[in-house]
C-alpha cells in the first residue's frame, strides 16, 4: 500500500495555494455556506470558471488549440489539485453538462472544426449545453425516442419533443440524440445532432420542479432546421455516441467531492444545536461517516486502477448509486437537527445556509433518479458486474 | 499512490485461499459445527504450517515479521471459508499482548509456540485480579476449553496462567455461531502468584484491541463476500416463471444493492490496516468505526443474500446460514456496532 502522492508534486501544491491567495477576492466557496441572488451567483461562477481556465485547473487537459492547459491526463495531479480546493473549501469550477460530459464526447467523436468553434466557449462558461435525450414516451427505454429529423438538401429539418431538460432556457446550445434513418433498426436510426437554442422553431417551456427551481423543461421542436453538418460522428452512429456521453455522466453525478463539505457542515450544525452530546444523533453521524469513509477510499481504489490501466469492473459501477444516496442522507441529518428551522426555503428569514440543505435534499433525489435511475443503475451492477443475466424480453403480444 | 494490496499480498491472499479450498472445505467446518466440543484439533498445526499463525510474530521467533494488512488478508480468507478458529483472539490478539510484554526467554518461548501452531493461548481482557488474587468469572471467552494458557491482562500488565492450573472452571457456552465457540471461565481465588507476571503497557494494548476488531471486521467481509458469491451463483442456475430467477430485478437488485455496500468496506478495510501498520493516531477512530461498519454492512449482506435461495435459503442443508452466523459472531465479540460508533465518535467530536 503505497497513498503518497510523491514530492514531484509539491510544487503543484505550492502552486495551488499561491493561486489561493492571488485570487481570494474572487474565489467562490465549496459547499452549503455559497448562494444568494441568481444571477450574482452565475455572475460569479462564470468570473470564477475563466480563472481556472486561465491557471490550468479547469480544462486540464484539454488541448491548448481549444482553449484548454493541454496537460497531459495525470490522475496524481488532479488528486492533489482536488485536495487542494476541497481543504481549501474552494470552488473547482463549473461541472455540467456541456463541460464535464459534452466536451469529452466531442475529443473523441468530433471533426477539427467542431472541436475548434465549440470547446473553448464551453469549458469558459460562456456557453452553456443542455441535453436532449429522454423524451414523454422515452426514459429508461431510451432508444425507443421518436423526435426526428428529415435531410432536405444540406439541412436537417426536426420535429418531436425533448422532455426533462435541466437548463434549457440558460443553454445557448444542446447536443441531442434524434432519429434520422426512419427505416434503420431502432439504435442504429439515431443521430447525435448538436443545435444552437435560439433557432426558429425550438419551444421552451419551463417545468416546476419539487425544489422550486425551474430547472426542468420541455423543448418543443416545430421544423427547426439545422445543417447536416450539426451531427457529431456519423448519422447513425448517435447510440454510440451518446453513450459515450452518459458514461460522464455516471462519472459526474457520483463525484464525491462536495460530500465532506456537506459532512463537515452538517457537524456544525450538530454542534450549535448541542445534539452532537445525543447519542441518537451520534450514532446517525457515525453511520454516515462509515459510509463517507468508505467511498473515500474506494475513490483511491479506483483511481489505482486508472494510474494502473486497469478495470475496475463492478467497483466503478457502484460510485453513482452509491454517492447520490449518500448526499440525500447527508442532508436528511443536517434537516433533521435543524428541527422546525428545517421547513424553511430558500429567501426565507431565519434560513440556515440559504436554504442550500433543503434544496440540495431534495436535488439529491433528483440526482437519484437523473442520469439513469437508482434502478437502471442496479440493473447495470447486477448484469455488467455481476453477470446475471438480462431480463427476457416480453413475449410479444 | 497505490492504494491496495502489493503484489506480495495478493500472493498470500492466493496462498491462503488455495489452502483453505483445499483443506478447510465446506464439508470439515460442517464436520466441527456438528460435533459436541466444536474443536478442531489439527488446525492449529495446519495454520502453522501455513504461517498463518505467525504472520505478526518476529522472524527469529519462528514468525513472518509481516503487519496488520497481511493479518486482515489471512482473517478475511478465514472467515470467507467459515475456518472454525478465533483467529482474532489467538494469533492476533494473544501474539500482539505478548509482543508489548517483557522481553525474556518465557514471552518467546510462548511466541514461537503459536508461530509454529504448538499453542494456543487465550487473552482474557481486564481480567479478574484484585489485591493479589484471581478471582471472579469471565464469559465468552473463545477457546477457553482447549487452551493451553490464558493471558489475563489487567491495567496494561499481563499475567500467563497455565491453563491446568487448579481452581479454573471451565463451561462451554451454546452459541450461534458453530464454527467458533466460547466459554464461562471461573477462576476461584487462585492467588496471582501461580501466574507468571509478563510486564506489559497500556499502549500496547489498545493497539492490540485495535487489530483484533479489524481482523474480525475482516473475517466479517469475507463471510459477507462468500454469502453474496454463492447466492448469484445461485441466482444464476435457479430457474422459476420458466426463467432464470437472476433475470428478475427482484434478485437482480437484491444483488446489486449488496454488492455496492459490501465493495467499498474492502477499500475502508484496506486503509485502515495500512493505519495501523504505520501507527497512525487515526487508527483510534478508525478501527472502531471499520468494524461497526463492516460488520454491519456484513449482516444486512447475509440477511438479503439468505433470501435470494427463496425457502433453501432457510434449511440447514444450504450454506448460507453458516456465513450468515459467522457474520453475527463477527458482528457482536469485541463491542457490537453501536456501542463501536459511539467509542469512535468520542475520539472523532471530542
Amino acid at each position: 500500500m503505497d497513498t503518497s502522492i510523491g514530492s514531484e508534486y509539491d510544487s503543484l501544491r505550492e502552486e495551488v495555494r499561491s493561486f489561493f491567495a492571488a485570487n481570494e477576492d474572487t474565489a467562490v466557496p465549496a459547499g452549503p455556506g455559497f448562494g444568494g441572488d441568481a444571477s450574482e451567483v452565475r455572475r460569479r461562477v462564470v468570473e470564477w470558471q475563466k480563472r481556472l481556465v486561465d491557471a490550468g485547473y479547469a480544462g486540464r487537459e484539454i488541448p491548448q488549440r481549444y482553449g484548454g492547459a493541454g496537460h497531459e491526463p495525470d490522475p496524481l495531479a488532479s488528486l492533489v489539485i482536488e485536495e487542494e480546493f476541497q481543504s481549501a473549501g474552494i470552488s473547482l469550477g463549473m461541472e455540467n453538462q456541456g463541460i464535464s460530459m459534452f466536451v469529452p464526447t466531442l475529443l473523441h467523436f468530433g471533426r477539427e472544426d467542431q472541436k475548434q468553434e465549440l470547446i473553448r466557449p464551453t469549458i469558459r462558461g460562456e456557453m452553456i449545453w443542455c441535453q436532449g435525450y429522454s423524451e414523454p414516451g422515452s426514459g429508461s427505454d431510451l432508444a425507443s425516442l421518436r423526435t426526428s429529423a428529415v435531410l432536405d438538401g444540406d439541412e436537417y429539418v426536426i420535429n418531436g419533443q425533448k422532455i426533462w431538460t435541466s437548463g434549457a432556457r440558460e443553454a445557448e446550445m444542446m447536443f441531442a440524440l434524434i432519429r434520422t434513418e426512419a427505416d434503420a433498426g431502432k439504435h442504429a436510426g439515431i443521430s447525435y445532432i448538436v443545435l444552437p437554442m435560439d433557432t426558429p422553431g425550438i419551444d421552451v417551456r419551463p417545468l416546476m420542479t419539487m425544489t422550486g427551481d425551474a430547472s426542468f423543461n420541455e423543448v418543443f421542436f416545430t421544423d427547426v432546421r439545422v445543417p447536416a453538418t450539426n451531427v457529431i460522428g456519423r448519422p447513425g452512429q448517435g447510440w454510440e455516441v451518446g453513450t459515450y456521453t452518459l458514461r460522464f455522466e455516471r462519472n459526474m453525478l457520483g463525484r464525491s467531492n462536495a460530500t465532506e463539505s456537506y459532512v463537515a457542515g452538517c457537524v456544525d450544525i450538530l454542534r450549535e444545536t448541542g445534539l452532537i452530546d445525543s447519542p441518537v444523533y451520534r450514532d446517525r453521524l457515525l453511520k454516515l461517516e462509515g459510509r463517507v469513509q468508505a467511498m473515500k477510499y474506494h475513490q483511491l481504489r479506483l483511481l489505482t486502477d486508472r494510474l494502473k490501466k486497469r478495470d475496475s469492473g463492478a467497483g466503478g459501477l457502484i460510485v453513482k448509486l452509491n454517492n447520490c444516496q449518500l448526499n440525500y442522507d447527508i442532508c436528511a441529518l443536517a434537516i433533521d437537527a435543524m428541527a422546525e428551522r428545517g421547513v424553511l426555503r430558500r429567501g426565507s428569514k431565519h434560513v440556515r445556509d440559504y436554504g442550500n440543505w433543503q434544496r440540495n435534499y431534495m436535488y439529491a433525489l433528483g440526482l437519484i433518479i437523473g442520469g439513469g435511475t437508482a434502478q437502471i443503475q442496479k440493473n447495470i451492477i447486477g448484469e455488467r458486474g455481476l453477470g446475471l443475466p438480462r431480463e427476457p424480453k416480453p413475449a410479444a403480444a | 499512490m497505490d492504494f491496495g494490496l502489493t503484489q506480495p499480498q495478493e500472493l498470500l491472499r492466493d496462498s491462503i485461499a488455495r489452502f483453505l479450498a483445499q483443506d478447510v472445505g465446506i464439508e470439515r467446518v460442517r464436520r466441527v459445527m456438528e460435533s459436541e466440543s466444536g474443536r478442531d484439533e489439527a488446525i492449529h498445526g495446519q495454520l502453522g504450517d501455513q504461517g498463518i499463525t505467525g504472520l505478526l510474530i518476529d522472524m527469529d521467533l519462528g514468525g513472518s515479521e509481516l503487519g496488520m494488512q497481511e493479518a486482515a488478508i489471512a482473517a478475511q480468507e478465514l472467515g470467507r471459508a467459515a475456518a472454525p478458529v478465533n483467529f482474532h483472539s489467538a494469533y492476533v490478539l494473544a501474539p500482539l499482548l505478548l509482543a508489548g510484554a517483557d522481553a525474556g526467554d518465557r514471552r518467546n518461548a510462548l511466541l514461537e509456540g503459536i508461530a509454529e501452531g504448538s499453542s494456543l493461548i487465550t487473552p482474557i481482557l481486564d481480567a479478574p485480579i484484585d489485591d493479589g488474587r484471581i478471582d471472579g468469572g469471565v464469559l465468552y471467552v473463545p477457546d477457553a476449553a482447549w487452551s493451553d494458557a490464558f493471558l489475563l491482562e489487567s491495567g496494561g500488565n499481563l499475567h500467563l496462567l497455565d491453563g491446568s492450573v487448579s481452581g479454573i472452571d471451565i463451561e462451554p457456552l451454546e452459541t450461534v455461531d458453530d464454527t467458533r465457540r466460547v466459554a464461562e471461565v471461573t477462576f476461584s481465588g487462585i492467588d496471582l502468584g501461580e501466574a507468571e507476571s509478563l510486564g506489559g503497557s497500556a499502549d500496547s494494548t489498545r493497539r492490540a484491541v485495535h487489530a483484533a476488531r479489524i481482523a474480525l471486521a475482516a473475517d466479517a467481509l469475507g463471510a459477507a463476500q462468500k454469502g453474496l458469491h454463492i447466492s448469484v451463483e445461485y441466482a444464476k442456475e435457479r430457474k422459476q416463471f420458466e426463467r432464470i430467477i437472476g433475470s428478475f430485478q427482484a434478485v437482480k437488485h437484491i444483488c446489486a444493492e449488496v454488492l455496492a455496500e459490501v465493495d467499498p468496506v474492502q477499500s475502508l478495510l484496506w486503509h485502515t490496516a495500512d493505519a495501523w501498520d504505520g501507527g497512525s493516531d487515526e487508527i483510534d477512530h478508525l478501527a472502531p468505526l471499520l468494524k461497526a461498519h463492516a460488520t454491519e454492512v456484513a449482516s444486512t449482506a447475509v440477511t438479503m443474500t439468505t433470501q435470494v435461495f427463496g425457502g433453501m435459503g432457510f434449511t440447514h442443508e444450504c450454506d448460507m446460514h453458516i456465513f450468515y452466523k459467522r457474520a453475527g459472531y463477527d458482528r457482536q465479540m469485541m463491542g457490537n456496532p453501536t456501542a463501536l460508533r459511539e467509542q469512535a465518535a468520542s475520539v472523532m467530536y471530542a
